[in-house]
């Protein structure tokens, strides 16, 4: 089975993000990561490779040059090739054009599965799946939960719906987005390390994916970002005095009901 | 060109969602701005009487009532939608970022190549223009974006974004027929619809959150107590789910729901970024942790200091005589 992967790298949770002086560019401090669900989606390969003969997983990600870390990653967990698809000077607003880059890179790299996150950490819009599943013709599922094989032509996933779980039969090839559950991502073990370290990671133009020149221009982008601005922060925390549980309760639900007004 | 706007509603256990309301209200609103009709969009099956409940808050309902649409499936949902669409070409749809809404909306605006804001928490017009507003990087940042070189734009957002105002409109409603088709490569064999919890965690106006502090899953009861109390949900922290207490459904925080309630009440959760990143939109947080340090209180808008075995007994009965009265 041919098995891709996407992943992204995003900057880390504690990471300090700030807005520059034009109040519509971010400075992001240099702390990245492999996105959370996208460790599930490697993981999810590898143990699928692990029961399916004959089968190969790439990974792509479609990001400026330092991504080349989270490529490596994903090749320390055990994935067989990895690419970057350059998107220096080229990085968008607008999902909808990474999703036609991915869905084009696809396409040229053949596939008979695609998994990738259910969403990304930093921008959460959980767009990418289904965008390129609808771009490429294929069934999606997105946040499953369980991945079976049933023959080289047919997978059974169970994945989230409104307050439960459902099961599906797809048939191949599809895209599938990974929801936290499905696994325990793998620590990378030292001789993984090293292989990574020295694996060579070809560099993908995306001029070279068939799209057009307008797709690729800044102009294509159909989001435009406004202004960016912090949080307003709340103000400072009221500390509940009393001699008494029962003292501090009843002052807190007066304040509910009459400040906050929200009892 | 028309500037008209869909809404699509959610339906659960028989009931229209609330945040489906919160849509049409903020819905109404915009198109009263843009001199523009309202449209709520309902597909489903057998859905007559929830076409009812919608007639006050739209200006037109268009009802697509097939077998075809009796669960949710990307397949038909898209095609449904793409047919009307193009059908009415409205300016804005509108969806919420549910479950449903995350399946339905990338792929639909793939279809059609238009853009897509998801998981936006607000909405303004000003000059023909729209401006939504998106918190990203886990709320650190606030995004201000607007679409362009595009007829029609897609955007869900949060429940809870918006505040329901009841109207009488009395809509008329539009029955659509439509031949569907079922993608014949994707077949559900299951569906397991849960033990319906009350109410959707994202949805709930108030939020009572457990923390490692709660020691063990026995303890989660009173919590249980206080929310039915209140008419909310349980959540929790991922220590807790984790550790097995809870399910990972009622996760808050980064790698868990983003929500935004009313009243978020944290018991024994220290506010870790991950955790807090999930809940720091909620409009009062309330955090009961023994220790005055605990990170949570610098999230919050009221704080006790002490444990939370002595506080929510009382908080419970504080909350049941308060019901009571009313
Ligand atoms: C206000 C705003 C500001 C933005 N600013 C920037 C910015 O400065 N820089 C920037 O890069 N993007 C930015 N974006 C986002 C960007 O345009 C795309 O939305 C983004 O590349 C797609 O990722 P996502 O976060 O939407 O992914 P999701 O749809 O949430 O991701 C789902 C999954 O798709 C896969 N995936 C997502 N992106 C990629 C990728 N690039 N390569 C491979 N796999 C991927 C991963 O498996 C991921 O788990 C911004 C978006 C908005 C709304
Ligand atoms: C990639 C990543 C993603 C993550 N995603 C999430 C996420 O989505 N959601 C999430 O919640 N976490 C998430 N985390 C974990 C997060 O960083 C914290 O570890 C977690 O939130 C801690 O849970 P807690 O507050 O319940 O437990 P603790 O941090 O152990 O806090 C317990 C608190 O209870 C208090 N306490 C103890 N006993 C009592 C008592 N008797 N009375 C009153 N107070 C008491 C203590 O003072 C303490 O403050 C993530 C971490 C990572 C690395």
């Amino acid at each position: 089975m041919n098995i891709l992967v996407f992943i992204k790298q995003v900057a880390d949770t504690e990471a300090r993000i700030l807005i520059k002086g034009d109040n519509r560019s971010l400075e992001i401090e240099n702390k990245y990561n492999l996105n959370f669900f996208d460790e599930f989606a490697v993981e999810e390969a590898i143990r699928l490779k692990g029961k399916v003969k004959d089968s190969k997983i790439s990974v792509c990600t479609y990001g400026g040059k330092k991504a080349v870390e989270a490529l490596r990653t994903a090749i320390a967990m055990g994935v067989d090739q990895a690419y970057l698809i350059d998107n220096t000077d080229l990085d968008t607003d607008d999902p909808l054009i990474t999703a036609k880059i991915l869905a084009g890179f696809a396409k040229k790299e053949g596939f008979d599965l695609i998994l990738c996150g259910r969403q990304a950490i930093d921008d959460e819009n959980g767009n990418i799946g289904a965008m390129v599943a609808e771009l490429l013709k294929i069934p999606h599922v997105t946040a499953i939960t369980k991945l079976e094989v049933a023959d080289d032509k047919k997978i059974i996933v169970e994945s989230d719906i409104e307050g439960g779980k459902e099961t599906k039969e797809v048939q191949l090839p599809a895209l599938l987005t990974t929801q936290k559950g499905i696994n325990e991502p793998r620590v990378p073990l030292i001789t993984g390390v090293m292989k990574a370290m020295k694996a060579n990671i070809p560099v993908v133009d995306p001029a070279s994916l068939g799209l057009s020149r307008e797709l690729l221009s800044r102009d294509a982008s159909k989001i435009k970002i406004l202004s960016y601005e912090t949080p307003k922060g709340r103000p400072a925390v009221k500390m509940i005095e009393g001699e008494t549980p029962e003292e501090k309760v009843k002052k807190l639900i007066k304040l509910l009901r009459e400040e906050a007004k929200v009892l | 060109m028309s500037k008209d706007i869909f809404v699509f509603i959610e339906f659960k256990d028989g009931s229209i969602r609330k945040t489906s309301f919160e849509l049409l209200s903020k819905g109404k609103e915009l198109a009263e701005k843009l001199s523009s009709g309202l449209y709520a969009v309902m597909l489903g099956f057998d859905t007559k009487g929830l076409t009812e409940e919608i007639k006050p808050f739209a200006d037109k309902i268009i009802s697509v009532d097939e077998e075809a649409l009796k669960e949710y499936r990307w397949d038909t949902y898209t095609d449904t939608m793409e047919y009307l669409i193009k059908k009415y070409s409205p300016y804005l749809v509108l969806g919420a970022s549910t479950i449903t809404g995350k399946d339905l909306f990338p792929r639909l605006a793939a279809r059609l190549d238009a853009p897509i804001v998801s998981d936006a928490v607000g909405i303004e017009v000003s000059d023909g223009e729209i401006k939504i507003k998106k918190p990203i990087y886990g709320g650190k940042i606030i995004s201000w974006v607007t679409t362009q070189n595009a007829p029609i734009s897609i955007i869900t957002f949060r429940p809870n974004s918006f505040s329901i105002e009841k109207r009488q409109i009395n809509g008329e409603i539009i029955e659509e027929r439509i031949e569907i088709n079922m993608d014949s490569r994707v077949n559900a064999v299951k569906i397991d619809k849960g033990g319906s919890k009350k109410v959707d965690l994202q949805e709930a106006d108030f939020i009572v959150c457990g923390g490692r502090g709660m020691k063990g899953p026995e303890n989660f009861k009173v919590l249980e107590e206080i929310a039915e109390i209140l008419g909310g949900r349980v959540g929790a922290s991922r220590a807790v789910v984790d550790s097995k207490w809870r399910d990972y459904e009622d996760q808050i925080g980064k790698s868990g729901k983003t929500v935004s309630p009313k009243l978020y009440i944290g018991c024994g959760v220290s506010g870790a970024l991950h955790h807090t990143m999930g809940m720091d939109t909620s409009k009062v947080i309330v955090a009961v942790n023994k220790d005055p340090n605990a990170l949570i209180f610098q999230y919050a808008d009221y704080g006790i200091v002490d444990d939370l075995f002595n506080i929510l007994p009382a908080l419970k009965e504080g909350l049941k005589s308060l019901k009571q009265e009313a």
